[in-house]
């Protein structure tokens, strides 16, 4: 599933860094697992907005992945208020894995 | 397009406390069962009800198996049902009875005092359950997500219920004597409603939900669960029922056909989620946990045998004794060693590195264990039950010997990587890398 973003060279960068952010489990980065449903830029109020899922409501590890992502974004755009809100709906499935990520995981 | 939950973070699983102390106490139990079995191997050749060897199973069963169980369903409830555990402190007191409770029984077992330290024990164990069964059946009622796997963790903690009750009995028995017949009787629903109502219905709900999601397979097939769920219900519903009021070993052997099934219809379902998993590549644990479900095929070979050769003639005593050695030691054990570390590692990772995460280069929860102790134990362990079966069935001392010190060694092994883990620090991760 691709991450909807406001389509600006900031996001880019941004999805670019939350690349770096795994699933401890799988090796497998947050983007291409199909975690970020949405990211957005508030250059008004200097703020990024993230919509994001787990792969389950009660994910043992969902803490750690939403602080990596929060955290991760903290760093590369100093200055900004980060802010991660949680939707699981539409709930996670396998379909939104992306082909990269399929690709990582048929090695 | 999506509806936002909240931002404040997903809601928290129970604290590394309530469940660590679980899986110390169980990695210390299969320590000494596993010495146990290396001093007391001469009596696997004689008949099984006897004090070492109800000592022995005693530690498998509650020391090793159960809690490990109970620990790690405080951890996974939460994930099935989609809410809080009702109590962390029932949990920790849940802990705190069974963990003084079981040495006690287990002591009087093995000198076969079956007086205070072994009734006393038997009691603060059912209060243990109680506690478990309290919490289990409270966060389960909270929950408005209907979810079949967390019905069998349920069922089967009542099963483990009545199993404990009936042990309980069996104990005081032993000096009140107000049972119809003697312990030795009763052992036999007590052993299976255990065997098949706690722990096979554990594994069963558990593993169908935990197997696909490490294969990283998208296989569900809820006909099956059901299935799976009735058939061993109904198996057990009617042994009980059929032992108590009407035994007769043919009936036996349709209990046994129904669990059977199910327990088939469990290894079809690992087997579809395996070959349709989307990651290709398949680790040592998850390789020794799939090992383990093909395992639990060979106790049933035994029981048919058993009850098989009983309809003819006497039982046949090295039978049932490598009848629950392959449980216990068999597919029980090898499904723990496999998925402790599945889970394990997780715990301890999101304990040190919950608040670092994404700010820099952390290990991943499999790089906090050594996979060559691992690999190590793996391989102790298959030569030493295979050696012990076979020192079972031949009555021969040496194999018997032999295959209890291999355990011994896959026990040290096992709680050396258990140890490497809890006593993780991230300091000596970053020093070891530089």
């Amino acid at each position: 599933m691709k991450t909807q973003t406001n389509d600006n060279m900031k996001c880019a960068t941004a999805l670019g860094g939350l690349r770096e952010v795994l699933d401890p489990e799988l090796s497998l980065n947050v983007v291409d697992l199909g975690l970020i449903y949405q990211l957005n830029f508030e250059e008004r109020s200097k703020e990024i907005l993230v919509i994001m899922t787990l792969s389950t409501p009660f994910c043992p590890m969902g803490d750690s992945i939403v602080n990596s992502v929060k955290n991760n974004l903290t760093a590369g755009f100093p200055g900004y208020d980060v802010q991660v809100s949680l939707t699981f709906d539409p709930p996670w499935s396998y379909q939104m894995i992306t082909k990269e990520g399929l690709n990582f995981l048929n090695r | 397009m999506f509806s936002q939950k909240s931002n404040t973070g997903p809601v928290k699983n129970p604290s590394h406390n309530v469940v660590l102390p679980f899986y110390i106490y169980a990695a210390l139990a299969f320590a000494v069962s596993t010495a146990l079995l290396f001093t007391s191997s001469g009596y696997f050749s004689q008949h099984y009800f006897q004090p070492k060897i109800l000592a022995i199973t005693h530690t498998m069963a509650l020391g090793w198996g159960t809690m490990i169980i109970l620990g790690s369903s405080y951890q996974l409830l939460p994930v099935l049902i989609e809410r809080k555990l009702y109590s962390n402190i029932l949990a920790h007191l849940s802990f705190l009875f069974a963990g003084i409770g079981i040495p006690m029984l287990v002591c009087g077992f093995y000198t076969f005092n079956m007086r205070w330290p072994a009734q006393y024990g038997a009691l603060l164990i059912d209060v243990a359950i109680i506690l478990y069964l309290v919490n289990v059946v409270a966060s389960f009622a909270k929950s408005k997500q209907e979810n079949i796997h967390a019905l069998f963790m349920l069922t089967a903690g009542i099963w483990l219920f009545i199993t404990i009750l009936i042990g309980s009995l069996l104990v005081y028995n032993f000096t009140y004597n107000f049972l119809p017949k003697d312990s030795l009787h009763y052992l036999s629903l007590h052993a299976h409603l255990g065997i098949a109502g706690w722990f096979l219905l554990l594994v069963m709900g558990v593993g169908t939900r935990l197997i696909p999601m490490f294969l990283v397979s998208g296989y569900n097939n809820k006909k099956i669960l059901w299935w799976m769920y009735g058939l061993t219900n109904a198996g057990l519903i009617s042994f009980a029922f059929s032992f108590l009021y009407f035994p007769s070993k043919h009936i036996y052997l349709i209990d046994v056909s129904f669990i059977a099934i199910a327990v088939l219809l469990f290894v079809y379902y690992c087997r579809k989620a395996y070959l349709t998993r989307i990651r290709r590549q398949t680790d040592a644990q998850m390789k020794v946990s799939l090992l383990a479900v093909i395992m639990m095929v060979v106790p049933l070979l035994f029981l048919v045998a058993i009850i098989s050769i009983l309809m003819f003639t006497a039982t046949d005593i090295n039978l049932v004794t490598a009848y629950g050695f392959t449980i216990f030691f068999g597919w029980l054990t090898a499904i723990i060693l496999g998925m402790t570390f599945k889970t394990l590692p997780f715990i301890i990772w999101n304990k040190t590195y919950h608040a670092r995460a994404g700010l820099g280069r952390t290990p991943n929860p499999k790089d906090l264990f050594s996979a060559g102790l691992f690999n190590g134990m793996a391989l102790c362990y298959l030569t030493g039950f295979v050696c012990f079966v076979f020192g079972i069935m031949t009555v021969n001392p040496l194999a018997l010997k032999g295959g209890a010190a291999l355990l011994i060694c896959c026990a040290f092994l096992y709680n050396a990587n258990v140890a490497k883990l809890i006593f993780h620090k991230p300091g000596r991760y970053e020093n070891s890398n530089k």
